[in-house]
């Protein structure tokens, strides 16, 4: 059902940028028909504010000027500070209704709710892909292991120095590659105990995201090219990039049965850090290219896909103020354009 | 030509047998080699599925390879799909697959394709040596 004009006109202003403010501007940025006019926090460095400019939405330290602007039809105080009310009846428009007190707080509960789902859903997602890769996994690790034990075997009772050196070296080169595969795992199977937000290098997300694929199939037949233009690093949480990333590169991947070219490019378009994947597989069927992003829809085999996957990816980067644009034609392979505003780049 | 006990030779010393070791990881056949040729095997060997049928149709191979021991998870053509054609081609030359996917259905289903072993990496030398030793026999019991 198409929202009504009035319902499309519902124009917000947000008091408090804490975690109150954070879950509502980003539940209220993926809601269709409402805009949030602006943010206000005494905090300048309050996560919120930072969220707020990845949409665009102006921030400012000053509640009393935000709250008189006249467009808002709502103002949601989540401050939980007791002098907020007052500041608000005094300046606000007489067109405006406040959402504050008990209110604000059941909503603020409500939205609490439905973000810790979201982040059990997102890392229950995380590690049904590495359940899914379990073969691939004991597989990368059986073969270094196979090597130590056949070298270290092989070095037992060897009396000519150079051998041993030789396999010495080997064991060394192949505990290396394990060491390098727990590396990738761990980073990507970490949940959001990481630091919220540091400056991350794209490339080397879409890098890492090529040695998770390498669990999920074999890479050898993928010829993979990398077109990377310069971009500044982007302020994000790396688990969450790294999911995206993952999630698009391994259905890339699979998509082409693990055969034909992927190719990886970052750039500068505009106001944009732009990031395109595009893969030489069959290509997304008209009537499916609608659909990947719901909840649940996939057309891997039972067993092989929750269906999460793109569901997750895009309510990641739209939570960054980003996009993700699919364009596809049976037969002629598929690309996934991604875009973040550059605001959320350092 | 002198007539060895597993598949026809005619090299001047003879070996316990030939094994074609089949896998892509270079660190793998190293092993392999040292491990067969140690204990007295002759080895040859093929990075993927595609090689390893190239080679076993090259000259003498089909009558001196005894032993195929093989990858599963390689570029090309895979091991399944390379042991369909090594069973259905040369019926006589003894499989055993060595990989690291410990994968109770696939092993199930090489084993009445009539695979000798289906070893799971790491593997002891000794295992590796008792499987390859168990598929030479079969393969002289073919012979006969």
């Amino acid at each position: 059902m198409k929202p009504t004009a009035a319902e499309q006109s519902l124009i917000v202003v947000i008091l408090g940028a804490g975690k109150g403010g954070s879950a509502l501007i980003e539940l209220l940025t993926r809601c269709a028909g409402i805009r949030v006019l602006g943010v206000a926090d005494s905090n300048p460095d309050a996560p919120g504010l930072q969220l707020a400019r990845y949409h665009y939405i102006p921030t400012t330290s000053d509640a009393a000027w935000l709250v008189a602007r006249d467009e808002a039809n709502l103002i949601i105080d989540v401050t939980g500070d007791p002098a907020i009310p007052a500041l608000i009846a005094r300046h606000k428009s007489p067109k405006s209704e406040v959402l504050g007190g008990t209110a604000a707080r059941l909503i603020w509960s409500l939205i609490q709710e439905e973000h810790e789902m979201y982040e059990h859903l997102a890392h229950a997602e995380k590690l049904s892909t590495l359940g899914i890769f379990t073969a691939g996994i004991a597989h990368e690790f059986n073969n270094p292991l196979h090597g130590i034990m056949g070298f270290a075997q092989h070095l037992q009772g060897e009396a000519d120095p150079a051998l041993v050196n030789e396999y010495s070296r080997e064991i060394v080169a192949l505990t290396r590659r394990l060491s390098e595969m727990t590396k990738g795992l761990n980073l990507y199977a970490q949940t959001g105990q990481m630091p919220e937000m540091t400056d991350v290098q794209i490339p080397q997300v879409l890098d890492e995201a090529i040695k998770m694929a390498a669990f999920s199939t074999m890479l050898d037949e993928v010829t993979i090219v990398r077109n990377y233009a310069p971009v500044p690093d982007m302020q994000a949480n790396p688990s969450e990039l790294h999911q995206v990333f993952v999630n698009l590169v391994i259905n890339a991947v699979q998509a082409m049965n693990a055969r034909g070219h992927l190719t990886l490019s970052t750039g500068v378009e505009g106001g944009y850090l732009a990031v395109t994947i595009q893969d030489t597989g069959p290509g997304i069927a008209p009537q499916d290219l609608a659909r990947v992003f719901a909840p649940f829809f996939t057309t891997k085999e039972r067993g092989s896909g929750t269906g999460l996957g793109l569901y997750i990816v895009r309510t990641i980067i739209t939570k960054y103020g980003g996009t993700i644009e699919p364009v596809s034609q049976p037969g002629n392979g598929t690309i996934f354009h991604i875009q973040f505003p550059l605001a959320s780049a350092a | 030509m002198a007539l060895w006990p597993f598949g026809v030779h005619d090299r001047e010393t003879p070996s316990l047998g030939v094994v074609l070791v089949v896998d892509d990881e270079e660190s793998i056949r190293k092993i392999s080699r040292l491990t067969l040729t140690k204990a007295g095997y002759e080895v040859i060997e093929a990075e993927n599925g595609e090689k390893a049928i190239e080679v076993l149709n090259t000259g003498e191979n089909p009558l001196t390879v005894d032993v195929i021991l093989c990858d599963i998870r390689m570029p090309k053509i895979n091991g399944v799909e390379a042991i369909h054609y090594f069973r259905t081609q040369y019926p006589s030359v003894q499989i055993i697959v060595q990989t690291g996917f410990p994968d109770l259905n696939l092993a199930t289903s090489l084993m009445k394709q009539g695979i000798v072993d289906y070893l799971v990496k790491p593997v002891e030398k000794e295992k590796l040596l008792a499987a390859v030793s168990k598929a030479a026999e079969q393969r002289t019991i073919c012979n006969t």
